[in-house]
């Protein structure tokens, strides 16, 4: 008696049921539903990592899959078309009221599509191209950035507000952001960079690589960073490090008042002593915003600078404020100038002329 | 005496199948985005009878686009992984032999990584270029096969013992080296993690439902044909010759066999653990150690296991998704200690 | 019924009938060696034997004789380098795995078993090499699989675990299941090692009864002196690698040569039935 065998069975139903899917499911470029109103129209470009996208004009819905994209999009005024970011995007405050849709490495399709969104923003450093073909495969378009240098985030942020139709408020963005570092290259340009270690974790000793962003952030701040690698997040042996006796450690930090207890409990560990930097509390702290690729991070970039070489910042106070409120974009009415520039980062206020150590 | 009838083998596989339908319910309600009963079941009528243009809601692209498509995946990768890991427990005689002992998920993860590395460098169309990732897998998969398969023989015929060890020590190896791999490359190997860990949440392309269909068809029907000679095996090899079977042929087909499936499951959603080792041995316990049973309830367990295992995956941190891997891997470890409990007891 | 063996079935039919030599050993001979390249560490010389249905054999010697290696190639789990082993007019080793198995039944001394089986499910194995490949089992194979168990008086085993059975009862399983396979040809390698002497007795008198009774021919492998000499109806004495002697054991059982066999003191007496029976000699 032969066996009419019952995995055969089972799985010829699900051959049929994949077969009926197949010709039943809809063709995935008609069925993305078309939320906005009028003529469906197009506009193809091209991203940051060579791909065409075909962009929907105009762009009303926004799904932002990386907090250096949410705040650029807060930056160019168009926070009201961002329908939906991720978990971790938190600056400015009111992007953690907006929709999530999970994290940037794996954020939930579903979510997604339950927005409708007309462009989702990705970036390469941070998402995968599994999430972007998935999307693809809805009919959902993506356009991703990858700047690898501070100049890149400013022309990247210009042309993503070309995309999204916003171009005065891109070029006055890149205008602001270039001034400002072309001010601060006058200043600190004669002086001679200062060599620091980037450090992103404590153990392992993790740092950043010299083709990121982050590094050429720190030139621009008048630093240059002692790690030389092409890993994006290479971990450095403390030994290097030791040999190469950088002059200042630089800790990007959320709250800066972690910090010094940090660097307190580093100064016991054997490894770490023996570096002047940590032996002779010589470190500084900016904001986290130089971690994203975002507009924020030229404060950052002229905060690092102000600790590294505080002699080259000797002016009166006016000038100070100044400069604080030309830094405000148009069209950003909700957020004052005080708030753009980061309001997490205490020592922007009390710092004045006069150097030495950060012995806080 | 109770023998085994195909009657009671067909109800055993019908009940498992009614589990697997309302499993597949759940996983097609819950979700990251809230559906309703209603809307599911008017969206799938809709698709039975052809009217797929009627479906313009959010939740029918949501439900025939992006689950049904994963609830499919996770059946065919479920059931894989349980057939291979009872085949592969037969054949090793080894109660403890997951679908992974002899290295072929090792050697898929370093296909993957191959293709990620050369990715950037092939000028190929975008079409292809989704394709790579499996299809590296897939192919590191047989190289392994191949490779494991000519270390574990003696005297011209595979050896379960010399198959064991030679698989164990090609699966540190090739560890090793994706290890050394990721530590030093610079690309982005983010999406590596998680299929490392077991993901359903790339489903590939439709060619590749076709490819993995087939595959699991031919596969478990080739298995299946030695299901009685895989019972007498387990009485030890000498007696199984004696009994009549032919014990190097069976050796043979079982581990090309089950070692395919194994590569198929993995090239597509990474090494989903737990699944392979655990569920044969809770069918074993729930309906008999004969592979004629054994085999198609594995099959269906694997699936009802795996696709309920990726709707918690799915839901417990909505909208974030875990890896379907971790999810097995906290619910399987408790499981595999209270099955080793029974068995002692 | 299964097709292919049909033919064998009628010719062992004949030869039961007809009361022909069933199984006949012929010049076999056997080498092994562990390294091609080296000389062989074992060989087994020539040798031949005939038997008929009804009959048992026994394979005498003490160890590394080369008694096992002979079972083996008559079960045709090896293959001899010389000469050849028919049974029935059939060499064995060439036969494919599944006919073999239809005629020649192999009776282990131990059965591992990696998950637990009922005893009923064991002796159904045996009905495995019968019919064909993946197919559930017919009523037939359950009347054929109860009545083996009946008749080595394993009955009431039927439903018991087999790993929680004695050492003796499980022997009997292992038995029966040989016996569902209807050999022609039975064959035990030191059947009696783990048993007790009742037990030994048990299996021997059950192995008579059955070789009358359904015209087995049996061929048992020991080293035990006297079991041999009471059971068995022919016996092939092995030293080093050599048959010594064949025939009745009132004709193998000669002082000298089982002392220079077993390099201990004997005496060899003879009972009422005709058969030998021999004492080992304790001390100088």
């Amino acid at each position: 008696m032969n066996i009419l065998a019952c995995p055969r069975l089972r799985s010829a139903a699900c051959t049929a049921l994949a077969a009926f899917l197949s010709c039943a499911a809809p063709s995935r470029a008609q069925s993305a539903p078309t939320v906005s109103s009028g003529a469906p129209a197009f506009r193809e470009v091209t991203d940051e990592v060579g791909r065409n996208v075909r962009v929907p004009q105009p762009v009303r819905r926004i799904v932002s899959l990386a907090p250096s994209l949410t705040e650029t999009i807060y930056a160019l005024g168009l926070q009201d078309r961002l329908v939906g970011d991720t978990d971790y995007c938190d600056y400015p405050p009111d992007a953690e009221k907006k929709a999530k849709v999970g994290g940037a490495i794996n954020p939930s399709l579903e979510r997604i599509v339950a927005l409708h969104p007309d462009l989702v923003l990705v970036t390469k450093s941070l998402n995968r191209t599994e999430t972007v073909r998935a999307l693809a495969e809805l009919g959902i378009s993506s356009y991703a950035t990858d700047p690898h240098t501070v100049d890149e985030i400013i022309t990247s942020s210009e042309k993503l507000a070309g995309v999204l139709g916003v171009p005065e408020a891109g070029a006055a963005i890149a205008s602001d952001m270039q001034h400002r570092l072309a001010d601060l290259q006058q200043r600190i340009a004669p002086l001679p960079p200062k060599r620091v270690l980037f450090v992103v974790w404590t153990q392992p000793l993790i740092s950043v690589g010299k083709d990121t962003f982050i590094a050429d952030a720190l030139r621009q701040a008048g630093a240059v960073s002692i790690v030389d690698s092409e890993q994006s997040w290479p971990q450095v042996s403390l030994e290097e490090v030791a040999r190469l006796q950088p002059e200042f450690l630089v800790f990007a930090a959320s709250h800066a008042e972690t910090t010094p207890p940090t660097v307190e409990v580093l100064a016991t560990f054997p490894g770490w002593r023996i570096l002047d930097a940590v032996s002779n509390r010589r470190y500084a702290v900016i904001s986290e915003a130089v971690n994203r690729p975002a507009p924020r991070i030229v404060t950052a970039i002229e905060d690092l600078a102000r600790q590294l070489h505080p002699d080259a910042f000797v002016e009166k106070p006016e000038n100070g404020r100044q400069k604080l409120e030309k830094e405000n974009p148009a069209g950003n009415q909700q957020l004052s100038s005080h708030d753009y520039l980061s309001p997490r980062d205490p020592q922007l206020d009390g710092k004045t002329s006069g150097g030495g150590a950060c012995a806080r | 005496m109770r023998p085994l009838t195909l009657h009671r083998l067909l109800l055993q596989c019908l009940l498992l199948l009614v589990i697997l339908f309302f499993v597949v319910i759940l996983a097609l309600k819950f979700g990251a985005v809230p559906v309703s009963l209603y809307a599911l079941g008017r969206d799938l009528l809709r698709v039975l009878f052809g009217q797929s243009s009627g479906i313009s809601s959010d939740y029918g692209l949501i439900i025939v686009n992006i689950r049904l498509p994963r609830i499919l995946l996770g059946i065919i990768v479920g059931a894989s992984l349980s057939v291979a890991g009872t085949s592969f427990q037969a054949l090793l005689r080894n109660p403890l032999a997951d679908p992974y002992v002899l290295g072929v998920s090792s050697g898929a993860a370093l296909g993957a990584i191959l293709a990620l590395i050369a990715e950037p460098h092939l000028t190929i169309s975008p079409v292809f270029a989704a394709l790579l990732t499996p299809l590296g897998a897939f192919l590191g998969a047989a190289a392994t096969i191949t490779a494991v398969y000519f270390l574990g023989r003696r005297q011209g015929q595979i050896d379960s013992s010399t198959l064991l060890l030679g698989g164990v020590i090609t699966a540190s190896f090739l560890s090793a080296i994706i290890m050394f791999l990721m530590n030093t490359l610079t690309g982005n190997l983010r999406g590596l993690a998680y299929w490392l860990m077991g993901d359903l949440s790339t489903s590939p392309q439709k060619s590749v439902y076709w490819f993995l269909g087939i595959g699991f068809l031919a596969a478990t029907g080739a298995i299946y044909t030695t299901a009685g000679d895989l019972n007498l095996l387990l009485a030890g090899e000498k007696e199984a010759m004696h009994l009549g079977v032919d014990v190097p042929r069976v050796r043979l087909v079982v581990y090309i066999a089950a070692s395919l499936l194994t590569g198929l499951a993995v090239s597509v959603s990474g090494a989903i653990g737990y699944v392979g080792l655990i569920v044969p041995h809770a069918m074993r316990l729930l309906f008999g150690s004969d592979h004629r049973t054994l085999l198609p309830t594995a099959a269906l367990g694997g699936a009802i296991a795996v696709v309920f295992a990726d709707t918690l995956a799915r839901t417990v941190v909505a909208p974030a998704e875990l890896a379907v891997g971790a999810v097995t891997a906290i619910a399987g470890a408790p499981l595999f200690i209270y099955l080793l409990r029974r068995r002692m007891a | 019924m299964s097709g292919g063996s049909s033919h064998a079935r009628h010719l062992a039919e004949a030869g039961r009938l007809a009361n022909e030599i069933r199984l006949s050993v012929e010049q076999v001979s056997y080498a092994y060696s562990a390294n091609p390249a080296q000389a062989p560490l074992f060989t087994l010389e020539a040798t031949s034997f005939q038997a008929r249905p009804g009959e048992i054999v026994a394979i005498l010697g003490p160890n590394a004789s080369g008694k096992s290696t002979l079972l083996k190639l008559i079960a045709g789990a090896l293959h001899p380098l010389s000469g050849r082993i028919l049974l029935n007019g059939f060499v064995t080793h060439t036969l494919a795995p599944r006919i073999r198995a239809q005629r020649i039944a192999v009776v282990q001394q131990e059965s591992r078993l990696l998950f637990p089986a009922r005893a009923w499910e064991f002796v159904l194995q045996g009905r495995h090499a019968h019919g064909r490949s993946l197919r559930f089992e017919s009523e037939r194979d359950v009347m054929i699989a109860k009545n083996a168990l009946a008749q080595v008086g394993a009955a009431s085993l039927s439903d018991r675990w087999m790993d929680q059975i004695s050492g003796g009862e499980k022997q009997r399983v292992i038995l029966a299941r040989a016996l569902a396979q209807q050999p022609l040809l039975l064959l035990l390698d030191e059947p009696t090692l783990h048993l007790d002497i009742a037990a030994q007795v048990d299996l021997l008198d059950a192995l008579r009864r059955l070789a009358a009774q359904n015209r087995y021919t049996v061929v048992v492998v020991t080293h035990e002196l006297n079991l041999a000499a009471e059971y068995a109806d022919q016996v092939v004495l092995m030293h080093r690698g050599r048959c010594l002697r064949l025939g009745p054991p009132a004709s193998v059982y000669r002082r000298e040569l089982l002392e220079q066999v077993f390099q201990t003191p004997l005496s060899v007496e003879f009972g009422a039935s005709g058969r030998p029976r021999v004492t080992v000699l304790a001390g100088t």
